[in-house]
């Protein structure tokens, strides 16, 4: 393959952020990650007991990351899911192909263009939100907390990359609509299963109450980007075991951090590729 | 065949001969009478066929949709500096050839060039050298024209300065700064042409530009075709109404269930479909009779008569002698009609011949 030109690539993906700005989408993202820092910190602060109005970041983010974790998903295959089939559709997309330009650097220019619209909102909203916590509260855990940003920006890309390979085959827009709610869903049917696995092989619903699952239970987050993201996420804060109703769960070896970075990546890259040879053998 | 001018190395007398390439061809010079020998080279010729004389070469290409046959075997050439027709019923496989043509859709076999560029192994080329108008041509609801025009050159690589002189060019300026998603369908049409232009390509391919419009948007767009023929540029343009062609195309081909049926220029094309008017003339008193004056006019073919009405089916030329004639015999004529067959009929016609 010859070399992309980077010309019609940085076309593309202004042409995807300034539609974010244009309807303003942008600005309503942001202001959504920060309330919903501040909520989850206000949470937080009443927990804590000790007359603080506003948690710290480490608490604030083990709150707010279930919500963050469903949230930003939803967020990246709105901004993805017809991205290709809804111009294909439309038309648009035929005006676009038949210029001088590349099949790959269409793609490449929409995830860049609407991976910044979730860059500079995250940013942002969860930096703001960060500041006013740390302005109040204290800067206690904010490498972690920084490293969560860097994290939810990941997320984004997965899901923004798992949604542009629907776009990318599904031939309408109706049906992409459809595959973005399998993948938003995807973490909750995958649960299911391995939670049905779980309870097949002999285990009781007591001993999934008290964490006393096999490893293998564990380490199967690494098939569903969104717990995948929050087990990084509890690492990122240096917390590798998760306290709930008087029990203590250590997370297994095998989940360290580097693990979970290149099973992120994974998510992110194999959907790109597979949305580049569904869009490259595309009849338009 | 390719033709040579020679100069003659006794008399200087400059003359053409004729040869097929590679050919050894005796010479005379037919002032001083001197022989010799010429010999046809063989490569110059097939690259002068390849790069300079045809802006679109399709070579054996098909298409299939599942079951369906869209393109079957279609060859064509597209001579530079012409506007040919592209024509067809509705569902013959003219989106089909055209969306090949700029590598929208895979093919299942055949070559395609533009201006001597492959769509597939130099695709950049290729669509670097065209211009292309989709049959449904749309655009980004949310953005004005203007935005639209300096994304697009800015994606094509031209200076996003052109898209002011452009739109204003296609008579869009008074809707500069309003979104595409408010315009009427003609005017979407007419920023599908302004964006057509963007880089000054030599080739255009228009798909069915005139379709579904009313008469002032395709006035506009046929004086932008002739205007763009004029500076020098190769048109192909597909249209499933004859009429739209007939005086606009120097070359037409026919299409029909994704085979060619017909390429020639219009006037050949007439004469191989036979397509001749029909005359419904009102005539107070006629009573269901032929007059006999109209079986001997040159020119006439089928005469007949319903009641008050003469039916007349006859080459375009007779049909004011026709008229003439009938008044100088002293007949009154309520009413004149004139049915030009359907493009649509001329293919029953052909195809029925066919089979």
């Amino acid at each position: 393959m010859k070399v992309l030109n980077p010309k019609a690539i940085y076309t593309i993906a202004k042409k995807e952020f300034m539609d974010n700005i244009r309807n303003k989408w942008i600005i309503l993202l942001t202001l959504i990650f920060v309330i919903l820092i501040i909520v989850f910190s206000y949470l937080a602060g009443g927990q804590s007991g000790e007359g603080d109005v506003f948690g710290g970041l480490q608490n604030t983010v083990f709150g707010l990351v279930g919500i963050s974790s469903l949230l930003i998903p939803l967020i990246a295959i709105i901004l993805g899911f017809s991205t290709i089939s809804g111009e294909a559709e439309s038309g648009a997309l035929y005006v676009i192909l038949s210029y001088p330009v590349k099949r790959v650097e269409v793609l490449i220019g929409k995830l860049l263009g609407l991976g910044s619209v979730i860059i500079f909102s995250i940013f942002l909203g969860f930096g703001l939100g960060g500041i006013i916590i740390m302005a109040s509260y204290g800067a206690e855990a904010w490498g972690g907390y920084l490293s969560f940003i860097v994290l939810s920006i990941f997320l984004g890309f997965i899901y923004l990359s798992l949604s542009i390979c629907i776009s990318s085959f599904c031939k309408k827009r109706v049906t992409s609509i459809g595959g973005g709610i399998l993948i938003f869903f995807w973490g909750l049917i995958y649960g299911s299963i391995v939670l049905g696995i779980l309870f097949g092989s002999g285990y009781s619903f007591e001993d999934f109450q008290t964490g006393n699952v096999p490893d293998w239970f564990f380490n199967s987050v690494v098939f569903s980007p969104g717990d995948a993201h929050q087990t990084a996420v509890q690492i990122a804060f240096g917390v590798r075991n998760i306290e709930a109703m008087g029990f203590s769960i250590e997370i297994p070896e095998f989940l360290s951090m580097e693990m979970l970075l290149i099973v992120h990546f994974i998510w992110f890259i194999i959907p790109l590729i597979l949305a580049y040879f569904f869009f490259k053998r595309r009849d338009l | 065949m390719n033709t040579k001018t020679i100069m003659c190395p006794q008399c200087k007398t400059k003359f053409t001969i004729q040869g097929n390439s590679g050919e050894k061809i005796q010479v005379v010079c037919p002032s001083c009478g001197v022989k010799g020998v010429f010999t046809f080279s063989i490569d110059q010729t097939k690259s002068t066929i390849t790069h300079d004389s045809y802006a679109v070469e399709i070579n054996d290409l098909t298409k299939k949709f599942k079951d369906l046959v869209a393109v079957n075997n279609l060859s064509l050439n597209v001579k530079k500096g012409e506007i040919f027709g592209l024509l067809g019923p509705n569902g013959a496989g003219k989106s089909t050839t055209i969306k090949s043509i700029l590598g929208l859709i895979h093919t299942n076999s055949g070559e395609i060039k533009i201006n001597g560029f492959d769509i597939i192994k130099k695709g950049i080329e290729a669509r670097a050298s065209v211009g292309y108008l989709p049959e449904r041509v749309a655009f980004y609801d949310n953005l004005t024209p203007l935005q639209t025009m300096n994304f697009l050159s800015e994606l094509w690589g031209v200076d996003k300065s052109v898209s002011k002189p452009l739109i204003k060019e296609v008579g869009l300026e008074g809707a500069m700064n309003r979104k595409v998603g408010t315009f009427s369908k003609g005017m979407v049409q007419l920023l599908g042409v302004a964006q057509v232009m963007i880089g000054n390509p030599p080739v255009y391919i228009l798909d069915e530009p005139m379709g579904g419009l009313d008469a002032r948007w395709v006035k506009i767009i046929r004086e932008k075709i002739k205007i763009l023929n004029k500076q020098g540029a190769t048109i192909l343009f597909s249209s499933h109404i004859l009429s739209e062609v007939e005086n606009l195309c120097h070359r037409v081909a026919i299409i029909n269930k994704g085979k060619l049926i017909a390429e020639d220029t219009v006037a050949n094309l007439n004469k191989y479909l036979q397509i001749k008017p029909r005359l419904e003339i009102s005539i107070p008193g006629l009573n269901g009779e032929v007059p006999d004056i109209i079986k001997n006019i040159e020119g006439v073919e089928i005469a007949n008569a319903k009641n008050d009405t003469l039916f007349i089916t006859c080459e375009s030329y007779a049909k004011s002698k026709i008229i003439a004639i009938l008044q100088n015999s002293g007949m009154t004529i309520d009413n004149i009609k004139t049915l030009e067959p359907s493009l649509e009929d001329a293919f029953v016609k052909l195809i029925e011949r066919d089979a």
